[in-house]
């Protein structure tokens, strides 16, 4: 038997993974797995664009304005982490941690 | 001169800034500053000279708005936010130089300070482009410019561990907002088969819109704005940030970076009150966090010690206020008849613009003289330094919203549209926080004018240079002028 994959294939395996990043951001303490689970999220977004981009025909062919945005995402995303690491390398040099519950200076 | 031409002047500005600060060798690099000051006065004066296009075929403004008064507005707001930050940043070099890594040998002794003063060139660059945005991509790019930046000038005290934890929080956070805003531009495009916003209107205006999907499209696209424009309860990094940050950089972030978030919140909620299924539950939503704004925002500033935390709720405060005009929104059978959301909107940030740069002109000369940022600092200012004391009244006159105050006028017409609207239960929670803004916006005035100074301290005036002096002066005469006559802004709104 053969099954097609359809858009909603994708849109769930996209909505999976947002879900995936977003519970790693609340939950885990590593600053660099935080870091990691934020890419998931872009990750979601960006197979979330190329799924409505092919399934999106304009004249029989894919859509491909949301490759346009997919690259720009992949583009500034790859400078946060150098910006994003360069940050927690200096807190690690300052406190000897990447632990999140352990940077609490201040509050309230 | 064609519009676009500003940020690459400005951009170009940034570049130059870079490389005096690599290749020329100076005495004091604060002239960097003083560099990027005149660049920024002479493009402020080259807004008034914009040519528009007579062709729009060109792709190129598919992207960016054309014909956009409003846009032209938003620029100046963050030309003026720039010129303040850098006039806030020669001051506070000092402290920069202290708090950021030792020199090597042989090295300039001022040196990391040049990129401190190029930084928020780029993200005056990003603003810009923010203010004409017109394309998903464009407003996607515009942000992540003005984040990314950001970014690096929360953490750039290097050895101050506040600065550091206030810039791994916003880091983290920022990142997170920027994670929703593409999944909910991703869903966005999805249903309406555009990232073009006139043609996402189209799409979302017509017959066969999918409601469930455009929802959850705006539902992400808000909490990522919220993040952005300090709505609650999105709003729990703004404390920490803007109190770890160098002040200069806490007075961009609080101007600079709310003014754009709330532009491209206009122009991205627009769209979806086009539609006559998605309208009734976009306004309730913006409601909701308008109300939830005003209330953490006015209480959780009543107690605070630290002048910029306090600062930092009286942000979330405003942003709330900010809301309420935007979930005030009439309804398209109205428009024209009342005042449109959007003009208010600009005219409460440009008052906002003005008073929030005096209170952070004021509190960095304290700062480089006190090392301290408590409310303790502020006491008998009014004895030592009596200028800086009348600027702080003013400022706080104006945030709390008194009359003869062009920050009386932005609330006096926000609560003018809830009226039009009859939006009543936000009418009153709106009333009440500017009740309590009173409170601790007159704490910090009394504490400057009635309290005794700690005995033990150091009695001499606080030295303020000549530069934020006038600064202070012509802003003071702004707030002022904006107070009895508030048409000369709202002139320059279409």
């Amino acid at each position: 038997m053969e099954t097609a994959i359809t858009l909603n294939h994708f849109l769930f395996v996209s909505g999976v993974l947002f879900a995936i990043g977003l519970a790693g951001v609340l939950v885990r303490r590593n600053l660099i797995i935080i870091f990691m689970c934020l890419e998931l999220m872009l990750a979601a977004a960006n197979l979330t664009l190329v799924a409505f981009s092919r399934f999106n025909l304009k004249d029989g062919q894919p859509d491909y304005e949301g490759h346009v945005l997919l690259f720009f995402i992949i583009t500034v995303a790859a400078a946060e982490v150098a910006v994003g690491l360069a940050i927690i390398v200096a807190l690690f040099r300052s406190k000897g941690t990447t632990d999140v519950t352990k940077v609490d200076t201040m509050k309230y | 001169m064609p519009v676009y031409f500003l940020e690459i002047i400005v951009v170009a500005l940034g570049i130059i800034m870079l490389l005096v600060d690599a290749f020329v060798k100076l005495e004091d690099k604060r002239s960097i500053a003083w560099l990027g000051m005149m660049g920024l006065v002479v493009t402020f004066g080259l807004l008034f000279r914009v040519q528009w296009p007579e062709s729009t075929e060109s792709p190129f403004w598919d992207f960016y708005t054309t014909g956009d008064q409003m846009a032209l507005y938003f620029k100046g707001i963050a030309i003026l936010t720039t010129l303040g930050v850098l006039i806030m940043a020669s001051d506070y070099s000092r402290i920069v130089v202290d708090q950021t890594a030792p020199p090597e040998k042989g090295a300039h002794p001022q040196s990391g300070l040049g990129e401190f003063f190029a930084l928020p060139m780029f993200a005056c660059a990003g603003l810009m482009l923010m203010s004409s945005a017109n394309h998903l991509v464009s407003i996607f790019v515009a942000l992540e410019t003005v984040t990314i930046a950001f970014y690096v000038m929360v953490a750039y005290l290097r050895r101050n561990v506040g600065s550091l934890e206030a810039g791994v929080k916003y880091l983290i956070l920022g990142a997170l907002s920027t994670g929703f805003l593409v999944y909910g531009f991703a869903w966005l495009y999805g249903m309406t088969g555009s990232m073009q916003l006139d043609e996402i209107t189209t799409a979302l205006s017509g017959d066969n819109v999918n409601v469930a999907g455009s929802l959850f499209a705006f539902a992400l696209i808000l909490v990522a704005l919220a993040f952005k424009v300090g709505g609650a309860p999105f709003h729990f990094w703004i404390p920490d940030v803007y109190q770890g940050a160098p002040t200069p950089i806490t007075a961009f972030l609080s101007v600079g970076s709310k003014a754009a978030g709330f532009i491209v919140l206009l122009r991205l909620v627009d769209p979806f009150l086009s539609s006559g299924e998605l309208v009734g539950k976009v306004i309730l939503a913006v409601t909701v966090i308008a109300v939830i704004t005003l209330i953490v925002g006015n209480l959780s500033a009543l107690p605070q010690k630290n002048f910029k935390r306090l600062l930092a709720y009286s942000s979330v405060a405003h942003a709330g206020f900010l809301l309420m005009a935007l979930a005030c929104t009439p309804t398209t059978s109205q428009a024209g008849e009342f005042l449109s959301p959007a003009k208010v909107i600009a005219f409460y940030l440009g008052a906002y613009l003005l008073m929030t740069l005096l209170a952070f002109l004021v509190m960095t000369a304290v700062r480089v003289k006190m090392a301290g940022e408590e409310l303790s600092s502020y006491r008998g200012l009014a004895k030592r330094s009596p200028f800086l004391a009348f600027a702080m009244i003013i400022s706080m006159a104006s945030l709390a919203g008194i009359p003869l105050t062009a920050g009386f006028f932005g609330k006096f017409f926000v609560f003018q549209l809830a009226v039009q609207q009859q939006q009543w239960f936000l009418l009153t929670v709106g009333l009440v926080g500017a009740g309590a803004g009173f409170y601790y916006y007159l704490k910090i005035a009394a504490s400057m004018f009635l309290s005794e100074e700690d005995p033990k301290g150091d009695h001499s005036a606080i030295p303020v240079s000549s530069l934020s002096r006038i600064a202070m002066i012509v802003l003071i005469v702004l707030i002022l002028i904006g107070g009895v006559n508030p048409s000369i802004i709202m002139g320059l709104l279409p």
